[in-house]
Protein backbone atom coordinates (compact mmCIF):
# COMPACT_ATOMS: atom_id res chain seq x y z
CA UNK A 1 0.00 0.00 0.00
CA UNK A 2 1.41 3.44 -0.95
CA UNK A 3 -0.69 5.76 1.34
CA UNK A 4 -3.37 5.61 3.98
CA UNK A 5 -5.62 8.46 5.17
CA UNK A 6 -7.19 7.85 8.56
CA UNK A 7 -9.65 10.38 9.94
CA UNK A 8 -8.63 13.23 8.46
CA UNK A 9 -10.05 16.56 9.21
CA UNK A 10 -9.14 19.63 6.50
CA UNK A 11 -9.65 22.57 6.72
CA UNK A 12 -7.91 26.43 7.21
CA UNK A 13 -7.06 27.77 10.56
CA UNK A 14 -9.07 25.89 12.58
CA UNK A 15 -12.25 25.75 10.64
CA UNK A 16 -12.59 22.34 8.91
CA UNK A 17 -13.76 22.12 5.85
CA UNK A 18 -14.00 18.29 6.12
CA UNK A 19 -14.43 15.95 9.36
CA UNK A 20 -13.29 12.75 8.84
CA UNK A 21 -11.65 11.55 5.03
CA UNK A 22 -10.51 7.87 5.30
CA UNK A 23 -8.91 6.46 2.14
CA UNK A 24 -6.16 3.90 0.50
CA UNK A 25 -4.36 3.71 -2.39
CA UNK A 26 -2.04 1.32 -4.02
CA UNK A 27 0.40 1.31 -6.57
CA UNK A 28 -1.31 1.21 -10.08
CA UNK A 29 -4.93 2.34 -8.39
CA UNK A 30 -6.20 5.37 -9.88
CA UNK A 31 -8.28 7.37 -7.42
CA UNK A 32 -10.82 9.82 -8.59
CA UNK A 33 -12.16 12.83 -5.82
CA UNK A 34 -15.31 13.71 -6.82
CA UNK A 35 -17.16 16.74 -4.90
CA UNK A 36 -19.25 20.48 -5.15
CA UNK A 37 -16.56 23.91 -5.61
CA UNK A 38 -16.04 23.99 -1.70
CA UNK A 39 -16.10 20.49 -0.77
CA UNK A 40 -12.38 20.98 -0.11
CA UNK A 41 -11.00 18.96 -3.40
CA UNK A 42 -8.38 21.10 -3.20
CA UNK A 43 -7.52 21.37 0.11
CA UNK A 44 -6.71 17.35 0.34
CA UNK A 45 -4.24 17.67 -2.76
CA UNK A 46 -2.38 20.16 -0.73
CA UNK A 47 -3.08 18.47 2.33
CA UNK A 48 -1.35 15.37 0.78
CA UNK A 49 1.20 17.62 -0.78
CA UNK A 50 2.56 19.02 2.90
CA UNK A 51 1.56 22.53 1.58
CA UNK A 52 -1.41 22.86 4.70
CA UNK A 53 -1.48 20.73 7.46
CA UNK A 54 -4.03 18.73 8.24
CA UNK A 55 -6.13 19.68 11.43
CA UNK A 56 -6.74 15.84 12.55
CA UNK A 57 -5.96 12.30 11.63
CA UNK A 58 -2.93 10.96 10.22
CA UNK A 59 -1.67 10.35 6.91
CA UNK A 60 0.74 6.93 6.63
CA UNK A 61 3.42 6.09 4.31
CA UNK A 62 3.63 1.96 4.75
CA UNK A 63 6.34 1.87 1.69
CA UNK A 64 7.82 5.07 3.20
CA UNK A 65 6.87 8.79 1.98
CA UNK A 66 8.11 8.64 -1.99
CA UNK A 67 11.05 11.05 -2.90
CA UNK A 68 8.88 13.03 -5.47
CA UNK A 69 5.31 13.93 -6.08
CA UNK A 70 3.98 14.99 -8.88
CA UNK A 71 1.77 17.70 -8.81
CA UNK A 72 -0.01 19.74 -11.59
CA UNK A 73 -2.52 22.29 -10.58
CA UNK A 74 -5.22 24.26 -11.21
CA UNK A 75 -4.05 27.06 -13.72
CA UNK A 76 -5.22 29.94 -12.50
CA UNK A 77 -1.85 29.69 -9.98
CA UNK A 78 -0.35 29.41 -13.04
CA UNK A 79 1.99 31.94 -14.58
CA UNK A 80 2.13 32.07 -18.05
CA UNK A 81 4.13 35.29 -19.12
CA UNK A 82 7.08 34.01 -17.65
CA UNK A 83 10.10 33.59 -19.76
CA UNK A 84 10.80 30.43 -19.85
CA UNK A 85 10.07 27.77 -23.04
CA UNK A 86 8.50 24.63 -23.12
CA UNK A 87 11.29 22.33 -23.19
CA UNK A 88 12.12 24.44 -19.65
CA UNK A 89 9.26 23.96 -18.23
CA UNK A 90 9.41 20.20 -18.61
CA UNK A 91 13.07 20.40 -17.35
CA UNK A 92 11.30 21.95 -14.30
CA UNK A 93 10.11 18.56 -13.16
CA UNK A 94 14.02 17.42 -12.73
CA UNK A 95 14.42 20.30 -10.42
CA UNK A 96 14.04 18.28 -7.59
CA UNK A 97 16.86 15.92 -8.49
CA UNK A 98 19.40 18.79 -9.60
CA UNK A 99 19.50 20.92 -6.73
CA UNK A 100 20.50 24.30 -6.86
CA UNK A 101 23.76 24.05 -9.32
CA UNK A 102 23.53 20.62 -11.14
CA UNK A 103 23.03 20.58 -14.88
CA UNK A 104 20.55 18.30 -16.80
CA UNK A 105 22.16 15.22 -17.80
CA UNK A 106 22.30 13.40 -20.68
CA UNK A 107 19.38 10.77 -19.24
CA UNK A 108 17.61 13.40 -17.85
CA UNK A 109 17.81 15.24 -21.36
CA UNK A 110 16.60 12.38 -23.06
CA UNK A 111 13.88 11.82 -20.29
CA UNK A 112 12.67 15.44 -21.01
CA UNK A 113 12.24 15.20 -24.94
CA UNK A 114 10.73 11.59 -24.39
CA UNK A 115 8.12 13.39 -22.31
CA UNK A 116 7.17 16.33 -25.15
CA UNK A 117 6.80 13.37 -27.95
CA UNK A 118 4.93 11.46 -25.37
CA UNK A 119 2.63 14.41 -24.91
CA UNK A 120 2.90 15.15 -28.33
CA UNK A 121 4.45 18.66 -27.97
CA UNK A 122 7.72 18.14 -29.62
CA UNK A 123 7.29 20.84 -32.43
CA UNK A 124 6.57 23.34 -30.41
CA UNK A 125 9.05 22.61 -27.64
CA UNK A 126 10.95 26.16 -28.27
CA UNK A 127 8.16 28.14 -27.65
CA UNK A 128 7.56 30.63 -25.11
CA UNK A 129 4.47 29.50 -22.70
CA UNK A 130 2.34 32.91 -23.52
CA UNK A 131 1.39 31.80 -27.18
CA UNK A 132 0.65 28.07 -25.90
CA UNK A 133 -3.34 27.14 -25.90
CA UNK A 134 -5.28 25.91 -23.10
CA UNK A 135 -4.41 22.07 -24.22
CA UNK A 136 -1.32 22.46 -25.06
CA UNK A 137 -0.16 23.98 -21.89
CA UNK A 138 -1.88 21.42 -20.14
CA UNK A 139 0.27 18.88 -22.56
CA UNK A 140 3.74 20.62 -21.25
CA UNK A 141 2.43 20.26 -17.58
CA UNK A 142 2.14 16.26 -18.14
CA UNK A 143 5.16 16.51 -20.03
CA UNK A 144 6.47 18.21 -16.54
CA UNK A 145 5.00 15.23 -14.41
CA UNK A 146 6.43 12.75 -16.64
CA UNK A 147 9.88 14.26 -15.93
CA UNK A 148 9.13 14.28 -12.37
CA UNK A 149 9.12 10.39 -12.21
CA UNK A 150 7.26 9.76 -9.13
CA UNK A 151 5.37 7.09 -7.66
CA UNK A 152 2.28 9.25 -6.94
CA UNK A 153 0.62 12.00 -9.18
CA UNK A 154 -1.72 14.47 -7.99
CA UNK A 155 -4.00 16.21 -10.81
CA UNK A 156 -6.36 18.60 -9.58
CA UNK A 157 -8.91 19.15 -12.43
CA UNK A 158 -6.65 18.57 -15.27
CA UNK A 159 -9.40 18.83 -17.57
CA UNK A 160 -10.89 21.92 -17.07
CA UNK A 161 -11.31 24.11 -20.26
CA UNK A 162 -9.34 21.38 -22.09
CA UNK A 163 -11.27 20.32 -25.60
CA UNK A 164 -12.06 16.67 -25.51
CA UNK A 165 -9.08 15.16 -28.17
CA UNK A 166 -6.40 16.89 -25.72
CA UNK A 167 -8.45 15.21 -22.66
CA UNK A 168 -8.78 11.76 -23.93
CA UNK A 169 -5.39 11.61 -24.78
CA UNK A 170 -3.88 12.86 -21.64
CA UNK A 171 -6.26 10.16 -20.12
CA UNK A 172 -4.58 7.60 -22.30
CA UNK A 173 -1.09 8.94 -20.40
CA UNK A 174 -2.61 8.86 -17.00
CA UNK A 175 -3.70 5.09 -17.73
CA UNK A 176 0.32 4.29 -18.88
CA UNK A 177 1.01 5.62 -15.49
CA UNK A 178 -0.85 3.22 -13.79
CA UNK A 179 -0.16 0.47 -15.78
CA UNK A 180 3.63 1.39 -14.98
CA UNK A 181 2.46 0.93 -11.15
CA UNK A 182 2.12 4.85 -10.36
CA UNK A 183 -0.45 5.61 -8.24
CA UNK A 184 -2.85 8.68 -9.00
CA UNK A 185 -5.20 10.99 -7.50
CA UNK A 186 -7.30 12.91 -10.34
CA UNK A 187 -9.81 15.65 -8.60
CA UNK A 188 -12.32 16.15 -11.55
CA UNK A 189 -16.14 16.51 -12.50
CA UNK A 190 -16.82 14.39 -15.14
CA UNK A 191 -18.48 11.22 -13.76
CA UNK A 192 -18.40 9.04 -17.12
CA UNK A 193 -14.70 9.55 -17.17
CA UNK A 194 -14.69 8.45 -13.15
CA UNK A 195 -16.30 5.74 -13.97
CA UNK A 196 -13.85 4.36 -17.45
CA UNK A 197 -10.86 5.18 -16.24
CA UNK A 198 -11.08 5.11 -11.84
CA UNK A 199 -10.43 2.31 -10.06
CA UNK A 200 -11.49 4.21 -6.55
CA UNK A 201 -13.17 7.45 -5.56
CA UNK A 202 -13.66 9.53 -3.23
CA UNK A 203 -17.20 11.50 -2.91
CA UNK A 204 -16.55 14.84 -1.13
CA UNK A 205 -19.50 17.67 0.44
CA UNK A 206 -21.26 18.71 3.14
CA UNK A 207 -18.47 18.34 5.20
CA UNK A 208 -18.28 14.26 4.98
CA UNK A 209 -16.88 12.31 2.64
CA UNK A 210 -17.06 8.29 1.24
CA UNK A 211 -14.66 5.90 -0.32
CA UNK A 212 -15.05 3.03 -2.12
CA UNK A 213 -15.31 1.67 -5.80
CA UNK A 214 -16.57 4.67 -8.19
CA UNK A 215 -19.57 2.85 -9.35
CA UNK A 216 -20.87 2.30 -5.61
CA UNK A 217 -19.96 5.79 -4.31
CA UNK A 218 -21.12 7.56 -7.40
CA UNK A 219 -24.50 6.04 -6.95
CA UNK A 220 -27.14 8.78 -7.44
CA UNK A 221 -28.20 8.88 -4.26
CA UNK A 222 -24.64 9.14 -2.51
CA UNK A 223 -24.63 12.17 -5.32
CA UNK A 224 -28.01 13.58 -3.98
CA UNK A 225 -26.76 13.10 -0.54
CA UNK A 226 -23.39 14.41 -1.11
CA UNK A 227 -24.50 17.73 -2.53
CA UNK A 228 -23.04 17.21 -6.28
CA UNK A 229 -26.30 16.69 -7.80
CA UNK A 230 -29.90 17.71 -7.55
CA UNK A 231 -32.54 15.37 -7.27
CA UNK A 232 -33.47 16.83 -10.96
CA UNK A 233 -30.34 15.81 -12.75
CA UNK A 234 -30.44 12.23 -11.07
CA UNK A 235 -32.14 11.03 -14.13
CA UNK A 236 -29.57 11.30 -16.95
CA UNK A 237 -26.86 9.41 -14.41
CA UNK A 238 -28.92 6.34 -14.06
CA UNK A 239 -29.62 6.13 -17.36
CA UNK A 240 -25.91 6.30 -17.79
CA UNK A 241 -25.09 3.69 -14.88
CA UNK A 242 -27.70 1.28 -17.10
CA UNK A 243 -26.07 1.48 -20.16
CA UNK A 244 -22.83 1.00 -18.47
CA UNK A 245 -24.37 -2.22 -17.07
CA UNK A 246 -25.39 -3.28 -20.15
CA UNK A 247 -22.11 -2.99 -21.80
CA UNK A 248 -20.24 -4.45 -18.98
CA UNK A 249 -22.28 -7.52 -19.21
CA UNK A 250 -21.69 -7.43 -23.10
CA UNK A 251 -17.92 -7.28 -22.13
CA UNK A 252 -17.68 -10.07 -19.46
CA UNK A 253 -19.85 -12.17 -22.01
CA UNK A 254 -16.87 -11.53 -24.47
CA UNK A 255 -14.15 -11.58 -22.37
CA UNK A 256 -15.47 -15.11 -20.93
CA UNK A 257 -16.39 -13.90 -17.71
CA UNK A 258 -13.32 -11.33 -16.79
CA UNK A 259 -13.24 -8.91 -14.55
CA UNK A 260 -13.83 -5.43 -15.21
CA UNK B 1 34.90 64.49 -26.01
CA UNK B 2 36.07 62.34 -23.00
CA UNK B 3 36.71 64.88 -20.46
CA UNK B 4 34.41 63.56 -18.33
CA UNK B 5 36.63 60.90 -17.54
CA UNK B 6 39.66 63.32 -16.07
CA UNK B 7 37.31 63.65 -12.73
CA UNK B 8 37.64 62.03 -10.01
CA UNK B 9 33.78 62.11 -8.63
CA UNK B 10 33.33 61.25 -12.42
CA UNK B 11 35.07 57.75 -12.10
CA UNK B 12 33.67 56.97 -8.50
CA UNK B 13 29.88 57.96 -9.76
CA UNK B 14 30.70 55.91 -13.02
CA UNK B 15 31.75 52.46 -11.24
CA UNK B 16 29.46 53.44 -8.33
CA UNK B 17 26.61 52.62 -10.42
CA UNK B 18 28.16 50.00 -12.94
CA UNK B 19 28.08 47.49 -9.63
CA UNK B 20 24.47 48.97 -8.47
CA UNK B 21 23.50 47.77 -12.31
CA UNK B 22 25.03 44.21 -11.78
CA UNK B 23 23.78 44.10 -8.29
CA UNK B 24 20.02 45.47 -8.89
CA UNK B 25 19.30 44.18 -11.94
CA UNK B 26 18.19 40.53 -10.80
CA UNK B 27 16.15 41.80 -8.16
CA UNK B 28 14.25 44.69 -10.71
CA UNK B 29 14.15 41.95 -12.96
CA UNK B 30 12.42 39.06 -10.63
CA UNK B 31 10.30 41.99 -8.90
CA UNK B 32 8.79 42.41 -12.59
CA UNK B 33 8.34 38.77 -12.81
CA UNK B 34 7.03 38.44 -9.81
CA UNK B 35 4.28 41.52 -10.08
CA UNK B 36 5.85 43.09 -7.49
CA UNK B 37 7.05 46.09 -9.39
CA UNK B 38 4.50 48.19 -7.28
CA UNK B 39 5.71 46.75 -3.92
CA UNK B 40 9.51 48.07 -4.94
CA UNK B 41 8.14 50.99 -5.53
CA UNK B 42 6.08 51.43 -2.29
CA UNK B 43 9.28 49.68 -0.36
CA UNK B 44 11.73 52.76 -1.56
CA UNK B 45 9.54 55.12 0.54
CA UNK B 46 8.90 53.07 3.25
CA UNK B 47 12.61 53.05 4.16
CA UNK B 48 12.99 56.68 4.36
CA UNK B 49 11.75 57.43 7.91
CA UNK B 50 13.62 54.46 9.39
CA UNK B 51 16.74 56.05 7.58
CA UNK B 52 15.84 59.45 8.58
CA UNK B 53 15.25 58.41 12.41
CA UNK B 54 18.99 56.57 12.22
CA UNK B 55 20.60 60.04 10.93
CA UNK B 56 18.98 61.86 13.89
CA UNK B 57 19.68 59.25 16.59
CA UNK B 58 22.76 58.10 15.62
CA UNK B 59 24.55 60.61 13.35
CA UNK B 60 25.11 60.91 9.75
CA UNK B 61 26.77 57.72 8.67
CA UNK B 62 26.55 54.50 6.14
CA UNK B 63 26.19 52.36 9.12
CA UNK B 64 23.76 54.36 10.96
CA UNK B 65 21.46 54.05 7.70
CA UNK B 66 22.16 50.38 6.94
CA UNK B 67 20.29 49.63 10.18
CA UNK B 68 17.63 52.25 9.89
CA UNK B 69 16.72 51.42 6.31
CA UNK B 70 16.53 47.51 6.90
CA UNK B 71 14.53 47.38 10.30
CA UNK B 72 12.26 50.16 8.48
CA UNK B 73 11.87 47.72 4.96
CA UNK B 74 11.49 45.10 6.66
CA UNK B 75 8.74 45.98 9.43
CA UNK B 76 6.62 47.64 6.50
CA UNK B 77 6.49 44.35 4.38
CA UNK B 78 5.81 42.56 7.56
CA UNK B 79 2.84 44.86 8.54
CA UNK B 80 1.47 45.24 4.93
CA UNK B 81 1.40 41.57 4.72
CA UNK B 82 -0.70 41.34 8.06
CA UNK B 83 -3.14 44.61 6.83
CA UNK B 84 -3.38 42.60 3.86
CA UNK B 85 -4.24 39.21 5.28
CA UNK B 86 -6.21 40.34 8.59
CA UNK B 87 -8.01 43.09 7.20
CA UNK B 88 -10.94 43.36 4.12
CA UNK B 89 -7.59 46.01 2.41
CA UNK B 90 -5.74 43.97 0.02
CA UNK B 91 -2.29 44.58 -0.29
CA UNK B 92 -1.70 46.73 -2.43
CA UNK B 93 -3.60 49.16 -0.54
CA UNK B 94 -2.37 48.55 2.50
CA UNK B 95 1.62 49.32 0.73
CA UNK B 96 0.21 52.79 -0.44
CA UNK B 97 -0.98 53.73 2.77
CA UNK B 98 2.69 52.39 4.67
CA UNK B 99 4.41 54.23 1.98
CA UNK B 100 2.45 57.54 2.12
CA UNK B 101 2.49 57.55 6.08
CA UNK B 102 5.97 56.49 5.89
CA UNK B 103 7.25 59.13 3.41
CA UNK B 104 5.49 61.96 5.02
CA UNK B 105 7.07 61.09 8.32
CA UNK B 106 10.04 60.50 7.15
CA UNK B 107 10.36 64.05 5.83
CA UNK B 108 8.38 65.75 8.59
CA UNK B 109 11.32 64.43 10.58
CA UNK B 110 14.33 65.44 8.49
CA UNK B 111 12.84 68.70 8.28
CA UNK B 112 11.98 69.05 12.66
CA UNK B 113 14.88 67.70 13.19
CA UNK B 114 17.16 70.41 10.68
CA UNK B 115 19.61 67.50 9.68
CA UNK B 116 22.68 67.98 8.10
CA UNK B 117 21.22 66.29 4.86
CA UNK B 118 19.63 68.36 2.40
CA UNK B 119 16.13 67.15 1.71
CA UNK B 120 17.24 67.35 -1.97
CA UNK B 121 19.83 64.63 -1.46
CA UNK B 122 16.88 62.07 0.22
CA UNK B 123 14.70 62.70 -2.84
CA UNK B 124 16.77 62.69 -5.55
CA UNK B 125 20.58 60.70 -4.03
CA UNK B 126 23.72 62.33 -4.47
CA UNK B 127 25.94 59.95 -6.74
CA UNK B 128 28.29 62.53 -7.99
CA UNK B 129 29.37 62.87 -3.99
CA UNK B 130 29.84 59.61 -3.10
CA UNK B 131 32.18 58.93 -0.55
CA UNK B 132 34.49 55.26 0.14
CA UNK B 133 31.94 54.15 2.91
CA UNK B 134 28.90 53.90 0.37
CA UNK B 135 31.09 52.49 -2.46
CA UNK B 136 31.54 49.78 0.36
CA UNK B 137 28.42 49.55 1.07
CA UNK B 138 27.05 48.78 -3.03
CA UNK B 139 29.84 47.03 -3.15
CA UNK B 140 28.96 44.42 -0.33
CA UNK B 141 25.32 44.94 -1.46
CA UNK B 142 26.46 43.17 -4.67
CA UNK B 143 28.34 40.94 -3.67
CA UNK B 144 25.48 39.20 -1.12
CA UNK B 145 22.90 40.16 -4.01
CA UNK B 146 25.13 37.63 -6.65
CA UNK B 147 26.24 34.89 -4.23
CA UNK B 148 22.46 34.70 -3.31
CA UNK B 149 21.06 34.74 -6.60
CA UNK B 150 23.57 31.75 -7.14
CA UNK B 151 21.68 29.53 -4.70
CA UNK B 152 17.75 31.10 -5.22
CA UNK B 153 17.81 31.32 -8.80
CA UNK B 154 16.26 28.41 -9.84
CA UNK B 155 13.83 27.76 -6.75
CA UNK B 156 12.73 31.73 -7.60
CA UNK B 157 11.90 30.85 -10.90
CA UNK B 158 9.76 27.80 -10.02
CA UNK B 159 8.54 29.97 -7.38
CA UNK B 160 7.32 32.49 -9.68
CA UNK B 161 6.00 30.08 -12.78
CA UNK B 162 4.28 27.75 -10.46
CA UNK B 163 4.08 28.66 -6.55
CA UNK B 164 1.81 25.54 -5.83
CA UNK B 165 4.08 23.07 -7.38
CA UNK B 166 6.67 25.05 -6.00
CA UNK B 167 5.90 24.51 -2.43
CA UNK B 168 4.66 20.98 -2.68
CA UNK B 169 8.79 20.36 -3.60
CA UNK B 170 10.45 21.97 -1.26
CA UNK B 171 10.38 21.74 2.71
CA UNK B 172 10.80 25.00 3.92
CA UNK B 173 9.43 27.01 0.64
CA UNK B 174 9.14 30.15 2.42
CA UNK B 175 12.67 30.66 2.87
CA UNK B 176 13.56 31.94 -1.04
CA UNK B 177 10.48 34.55 -1.03
CA UNK B 178 12.28 36.05 2.26
CA UNK B 179 15.48 36.55 0.96
CA UNK B 180 14.58 37.99 -1.60
CA UNK B 181 12.94 40.58 -0.23
CA UNK B 182 15.48 41.15 1.98
CA UNK B 183 17.37 41.66 -1.14
CA UNK B 184 14.91 43.92 -2.51
CA UNK B 185 15.43 46.11 0.57
CA UNK B 186 19.46 45.78 0.78
CA UNK B 187 19.45 46.89 -2.87
CA UNK B 188 17.14 49.82 -2.45
CA UNK B 189 19.56 51.18 0.67
CA UNK B 190 22.28 51.52 -2.24
CA UNK B 191 20.21 53.17 -4.25
CA UNK B 192 18.77 55.17 -2.11
CA UNK B 193 21.70 56.58 -1.39
CA UNK B 194 23.20 57.07 -5.38
CA UNK B 195 19.96 58.30 -6.91
CA UNK B 196 16.99 58.86 -3.52
CA UNK B 197 14.44 57.87 -2.35
CA UNK B 198 12.47 59.21 -5.51
CA UNK B 199 14.32 57.43 -8.57
CA UNK B 200 15.98 54.11 -6.35
CA UNK B 201 12.86 51.99 -8.08
CA UNK B 202 13.76 53.81 -11.25
CA UNK B 203 17.27 51.38 -12.20
CA UNK B 204 15.52 48.74 -10.87
CA UNK B 205 12.21 48.71 -12.95
CA UNK B 206 12.78 50.38 -15.79
CA UNK B 207 16.15 48.46 -17.50
CA UNK B 208 13.74 45.41 -16.24
CA UNK B 209 10.56 46.00 -18.02
CA UNK B 210 12.19 46.64 -21.48
CA UNK B 211 14.64 44.02 -21.12
CA UNK B 212 11.16 41.93 -21.34
CA UNK B 213 10.26 43.05 -24.65
CA UNK B 214 12.71 41.75 -25.94
CA UNK B 215 13.75 38.56 -24.82
CA UNK B 216 11.80 34.87 -23.93
CA UNK B 217 14.35 33.01 -22.14
CA UNK B 218 14.93 34.04 -18.32
CA UNK B 219 19.14 34.12 -19.05
CA UNK B 220 19.03 36.45 -21.58
CA UNK B 221 16.55 38.69 -19.64
CA UNK B 222 19.08 38.78 -16.72
CA UNK B 223 21.83 39.59 -18.88
CA UNK B 224 20.12 42.27 -21.31
CA UNK B 225 18.35 43.81 -17.82
CA UNK B 226 22.23 44.17 -16.82
CA UNK B 227 23.53 45.96 -19.87
CA UNK B 228 19.92 48.15 -20.10
CA UNK B 229 20.90 49.16 -16.11
CA UNK B 230 24.45 49.76 -17.32
CA UNK B 231 23.89 51.79 -20.36
CA UNK B 232 21.58 54.23 -18.39
CA UNK B 233 23.75 54.45 -15.83
CA UNK B 234 26.48 55.41 -17.91
CA UNK B 235 24.54 57.69 -20.59
CA UNK B 236 22.71 59.34 -17.84
CA UNK B 237 25.81 59.98 -15.97
CA UNK B 238 27.59 61.64 -18.97
CA UNK B 239 24.35 63.47 -19.36
CA UNK B 240 24.36 65.38 -16.28
CA UNK B 241 27.78 65.92 -16.33
CA UNK B 242 27.43 68.14 -19.66
CA UNK B 243 23.53 69.72 -19.02
CA UNK B 244 24.44 72.04 -16.29
CA UNK B 245 22.19 72.08 -13.07
CA UNK B 246 20.72 68.43 -14.18
CA UNK B 247 20.72 65.98 -11.12
CA UNK B 248 22.36 62.46 -12.11
CA UNK B 249 19.49 60.75 -10.53
CA UNK B 250 16.44 61.49 -12.64
CA UNK B 251 18.69 61.64 -15.86
CA UNK B 252 19.78 58.40 -15.40
CA UNK B 253 16.40 57.21 -14.98
CA UNK B 254 15.08 59.24 -17.82
CA UNK B 255 17.61 57.44 -20.27
CA UNK B 256 16.22 53.89 -18.82
CA UNK B 257 12.83 55.40 -19.57
CA UNK B 258 14.00 56.41 -22.77
CA UNK B 259 15.29 52.66 -23.41
CA UNK B 260 11.68 51.45 -22.34
CA UNK B 261 9.84 53.33 -24.81
CA UNK B 262 12.37 52.15 -27.80
CA UNK B 263 11.73 48.75 -26.44
CA UNK B 264 8.27 49.11 -26.40
CA UNK B 265 8.08 50.21 -30.08
CA UNK B 266 10.42 48.12 -31.32
CA UNK B 267 10.91 44.98 -29.18
CA UNK B 268 9.15 41.89 -30.62
CA UNK B 269 6.96 41.33 -27.58
CA UNK B 270 6.14 45.28 -27.44
CA UNK B 271 3.69 46.67 -29.79
CA UNK B 272 4.88 44.87 -32.34
CA UNK B 273 3.73 41.63 -30.68
CA UNK B 274 1.55 39.57 -33.09
CA UNK B 275 0.85 36.58 -31.49
CA UNK B 276 -2.05 36.82 -28.89
CA UNK B 277 -0.95 36.97 -24.82
CA UNK B 278 -3.16 34.00 -24.44
CA UNK B 279 -4.98 33.28 -21.19
CA UNK B 280 -4.61 36.52 -19.99
CA UNK B 281 -8.09 37.34 -18.90
CA UNK B 282 -8.45 34.20 -16.39
CA UNK B 283 -6.22 36.19 -14.69
CA UNK B 284 -8.72 38.25 -12.64
CA UNK B 285 -10.19 35.65 -11.52
CA UNK B 286 -6.98 34.81 -9.69
CA UNK B 287 -7.32 33.02 -6.32
CA UNK B 288 -4.06 34.55 -4.40
CA UNK B 289 -5.65 38.06 -3.49
CA UNK B 290 -2.14 38.76 -3.87
CA UNK B 291 -1.50 38.29 -7.12
CA UNK B 292 -5.16 39.06 -8.19
CA UNK B 293 -4.87 42.65 -7.00
CA UNK B 294 -1.08 42.63 -9.05
CA UNK B 295 -2.80 41.40 -12.57
CA UNK B 296 -5.69 43.54 -12.04
CA UNK B 297 -3.42 46.62 -11.54
CA UNK B 298 -1.67 45.00 -14.95
CA UNK B 299 -4.22 44.47 -16.99
CA UNK B 300 -5.11 48.20 -16.27
CA UNK B 301 -2.12 49.69 -16.68
CA UNK B 302 -1.68 47.65 -20.26
CA UNK B 303 -4.69 49.20 -21.05
CA UNK B 304 -4.16 52.92 -20.01
CA UNK B 305 -0.90 52.09 -22.43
Amino acid sequence: MLLKASQLALGYAGVPLINSISFQIEPGEVLAVVGQNGAGKSTLVKTLLDVIPPLHGTLEWPEGKPQSIAYLGQRTEFDRRFPIRVRDLAAMGAWQRLGPFGWLKADDQEMVEAALQRTNIADIADEPLHVLSAGQLQRALFSRAIVQDAPLILLDEPFTAIDQTTESYLLGLIDDWAKQGRAIILVLHDLSTVLQHCTKALLLGNNEALFGLPHEVLSPSNLVEYGYLSEAQVGWIETMYTKREVANQKDMKLEGGAHV
Amino acid sequence: MFEWLDYAFMNRALLATSILSLSVAPVGAFLVLRRLSLAGEAMAHAIVPGIVIAFVVAGLSVYSMIVGGLIAGVSVALFSVLLANKTIIREDASLASMYLLALALGIFILSAAGSAVPLKSFLFGSILGIGDDTLMLIGATAIITLISFAFILRPLIVSTIDPVFYESQLRRPWIVGHLFMFLVVLNLLGAFKALGTLMAVGLMILPATAARYWVSTITSYLILTFAFALMSSWAGLIISFYVPKVPSGPAIVLVAGGLFILSLLFGPQGFRLTSQIRGSSKRSTDKNPETANAALINQKRTKAL
